[in-house]
């Protein structure tokens, strides 16, 4: 793959052209993946959304109802890949968002990265100890972590046992390193499945913004996909794999993913053969009355189809806003726009006049 | 969330003029570096968002050898809503009206903010090998492509040597 450049600057990082954002072609920045896997930064994808009807995706016009959130996993990927080059965007960006008096969330790199150390160095799985005897010249760890994130891992543990004497040992850098160090390398721990916690094969990104293997997607009920760690719902039918991610995986893990392929195979788990289905969720919604350039703050439905709540003491000029689902759900989740948004602030219902036709058809 | 100049907050239009122009700009630089087959396009003078672009008449057909002058127009919110693209070389064409406007999906509700202006120009020139009698903007020309060809033809090329050469 051919390599981009920041030209004209004085300092130039170079970049792999997947990373590079259709819309605004630069270098991604708080990157957001849609249901077709798609990858384009959050005010490109903010921008090019409809605010009065379904949204499309720049490249395949696939069709979106809901504003994903920012993948932060992706989002630390560039950061640690490219620490000069994504620096230099979010000055940009944030330049941008003073004058247009808009901002995006404010992303916790530290408490992320720390999450991930603490995910990939619980002591005391016996399996992380068999180091296997071709990669014994850095720390090995073993990845399946019972951890508080993990909240519903099925209760299949045992079955994976076996094969994670192989697949699961992967060295990694020491994170120590990645944080003081540069040029800043791209450890396994970085790009771990939520649910399996191992290296990610086949990522799917939920709405929600975490990234799971294809294979590690399961549905709790026949309705819709449920994020494992946040909870919250994907509005989406079966999202597809992020080949950006995953061609970037391929090349910076070759033989690591080659193990986690023969694991996955060995499994026998395909959930993509369900694909097919449709959810009924595209009939649940077409009631009609939308909210014409609103969208929900927690599960990112743009337009708001159906009643809408707004914050009355949320001061931001971007609003604060809720779907009917989402006022109804208890919910914690902060802002899509870095509003200061608390429990303690008061809601008005507004009812919209703008009927039209079914807005959520043939997602 | 939401954006709008309505009184209520709302999600809407959060585009800064700054971001069209790197844009633009970008896109700028990449066509100097490879420029599409018969096209060339640029800033007219100071302004980035006004451009002139040239198309050559593709060979094999009736415009050949033609040199096509179009201005490019980028809305400030470029690459979220379209460029407005208008012929200023006479074109006898069905999908090109007497005022240079052109009939041609992509840069109407066909658009998507990962179309450039490279990929634009390729899709105008492509309507010279293969004009579209269907969705005509001038029916009567439209007609005359689906019921005498050669006559057709004809006509174009005599426009060519006349407005274009």
């Amino acid at each position: 793959m051919e390599n981009h450049h920041i030209s004209s600057e004085s300092e130039e990082e170079e970049f792999s052209d997947r990373f590079v954002c259709c819309m605004c072609l630069e270098l991604l920045y708080k990157p957001i993946v849609l249901s077709c896997g798609h990858v384009s930064c959050f005010w490109c994808v903010h921008r090019s959304m409809s605010g009065e009807k379904q949204s499309h995706c720049p490249l395949c016009r696939h069709p979106y109802n809901h504003f994903p959130t920012i993948c932060q996993l992706l989002h630390c990927l560039l950061l640690n890949s490219y620490p000069v080059a994504y620096k230099k965007r979010e000055l940009q960006i944030l330049e941008e968002e003073k004058k247009t008096g808009y901002f995006s969330p404010q992303l916790d790199v530290q408490a992320w990265s720390s999450q991930a150390n603490q995910d990939s160095n619980i002591p005391g799985d016996s399996v992380s100890k068999e180091l296997s005897a071709s990669m014994q010249e850095t720390v090995f760890d073993s990845y399946n972590l019972n951890n508080a994130i993990a909240v519903s891992r099925p209760a299949d543990g045992g079955d994976y046992e076996g094969m994670e004497n192989v697949t699961e040992q992967v060295k990694y850098p020491l994170l120590s390193q990645q944080q003081s160090g540069s040029p800043k390398q791209i450890s396994v721990a970085d790009v771990l499945c939520a649910a399996c916690k191992q290296l990610l094969f086949r990522p799917v990104v939920l709405n929600c913004g975490h990234v799971y293997c294809e294979s590690c997607i399961v549905k709790q009920d026949e309705e819709k996909i449920r994020c494992q760690v946040c909870q919250s719902f994907h509005p989406a039918r079966y999202p597809k794999v992020c080949l950006d991610l995953q061609n970037f995986l391929i090349e910076q893990f070759p033989k690591e993913l080659a193990h986690r392929r023969d694991g996955v195979q060995r499994n026998h788990v395909n959930p993509t053969t369900c694909e097919g289905k449709s959810s009924k969720e595209a009939e649940k919604s077409s009631s009609g009355s939308y909210h014409r350039g609103v969208g929900c703050d927690y599960c990112g439905m743009y337009p708001i189809i159906g009643d809408r709540y707004r914050c009355k003491d949320c001061v931001e000029k971007i609003g604060f806003d809720l779907c009917n689902d989402c006022y109804n759900t208890s919910s914690k989740l902060p802002g899509r726009f870095n509003q200061q948004h608390t429990a303690e602030h008061q809601f008005e219902l507004i009812r919209s006049d703008i009927i039209r036709g079914s807005v959520k058809d043939n997602e | 969330m939401t954006t709008s100049s309505a009184s209520t907050s709302t999600w809407v239009s959060t585009t800064s003029v700054s971001s069209s122009g790197k844009r633009i700009q970008r896109e700028m630089v990449e066509l100097n570096m490879d420029p599409p087959p018969d096209c060339s396009a640029g800033p007219k003078g100071d302004n980035l968002y006004h451009w002139v672009a040239t198309i050559i008449g593709p060979p094999g057909t009736p415009y050949q050898g033609g040199i096509y002058f179009l201005d490019i127009t980028f809305p400030g919110d470029y690459p979220f809503k379209p460029p407005k693209i208008v012929f200023r070389t006479r074109v006898f064409h069905c999908n090109v009206d007497s005022s240079g406007n052109v009939s041609l999906e992509i840069v109407k509700d066909g658009w998507s903010p990962a179309l450039t202006i490279t990929k634009v120009l390729l899709a105008i020139r492509s309507i010279f090998t293969k004009p579209d009698p269907y969705n005509p903007l001038v029916p009567s020309i439209a007609h005359l492509y689906l019921a005498d060809k050669v006559k057709h033809d004809e006509l174009a090329s005599e426009w060519t040597m006349r407005f274009a050469k």
